[in-house]
């Protein structure tokens, strides 16, 4: 199965649009996941089962949003991860974009690192990596 | 769990607007999952508390007629800042209009003067006996259990104040 980045851009599209009940237009390659298109916790188990669904891939728990950040102190102390937590959260995801969060590691902010882009690269390489 | 998500209404000027709180404590059981070290008011539970706001006000407003407010439709639901242990998420809620069986809202939720959640929210209403006239006898049950929990939230010292106003 190979889908080109933008037919798999589209079948992600569709899974939020689903998921989140957002227009089509709000869903472009930057928009973040929690702030711009008004995911929460919740949302993001639904996604992931979406996108299990659309491209017939198993994502297992914690790969495509990493939930274990948030379990300990080691990685989150005083609102802010901790360089071992900046380092954990860069070997979980791969496909994100760190430059501007580990300047200022805010716990909140670790949101703006969801984007749809950020979903699409990581659908291409489970699919490339599945082809492999 | 008992999911009292009102702790206190602050405001009542039906039918048009209410104004109550939820304060989270650290001992709420959910939070030791959501998230171990870093324990947030889940969104869910945020929604969940401004549908109970609004249905304060249609209860008010209706006396109580029906003893089943319900969330029917949520819109436009956006998260903004986490509301942690110790903050209180006060809630806004302004009628669009409460009908016999179905009413409609807009809601805000702000903790610290930022916005934690906004919604559309559509409510409907009705008794337990509306559907299921061999059970109709819990209408009368769960109204009584509400108008207690409506002195229990300050609801009639909330009612009182803005009829001094």
């Amino acid at each position: 199965m190979a889908l080109s980045r933008d037919e798999i851009m589209e079948k992600v599209r569709e899974a939020l649009v689903d998921a989140l009940g957002v227009d089509e237009d709000e869903v472009v390659p930057t928009a973040r996941i929690g702030p711009d298109l008004g995911a929460e916790s919740i949302d993001y188990l639904d996604i992931v089962f979406r996108l299990e669904k659309a491209f017939n891939i198993k994502i297992p728990r914690g790969d495509l949003f990493p939930d274990n950040i948030l379990t300990s102190e080691e990685f989150v102390q005083n609102k802010k991860l901790t360089e071992k937590g900046v380092a954990e959260l860069r070997a979980r995801m791969p496909h994100a974009d760190l430059s501007k969060f580990e300047q200022n590691p805010n716990v909140d902010d670790i949101a703006d690192l969801f984007t749809v882009n950020m979903i699409v690269g990581y659908v291409e390489s489970k699919l490339s990596g599945a082809a492999a | 769990m008992r999911f009292y998500l009102v702790d206190r209404i602050l405001e009542l000027q039906p039918p048009g607007r209410i104004v109550a709180v939820k304060s989270l404590s650290l001992a709420e059981e959910y939070l030791a999952d959501h998230f171990p070290a870093y324990p947030v008011l889940p969104g869910v539970m945020m929604l969940e508390a401004l549908v109970q706001t609004a249905a304060w006000l249609v209860r008010v407003q209706t006396d109580f007629e029906k003893s089943l407010v319900l969330l029917r439709e949520a819109q436009n639901v956006r998260y903004g800042n986490f509301v942690r242990p110790g903050g209180q998420l006060v809630m806004e809620v302004e009628a669009i209009e409460i009908g016999a069986g179905v009413s409609r809202f807009k809601a805000v939720g702000q903790c610290d003067g930022q916005q934690a959640v906004q919604a559309k929210l559509t409510l409907e209403h009705f008794n337990i006996g509306d559907e299921d006239p061999l059970r109709a006898n819990l209408d009368a049950g769960l109204r009584t259990l509400l108008r207690e929990r409506f002195r229990l939230v300050r609801g009639p010292q909330a009612l009182a104040a803005q009829a001094r106003s």
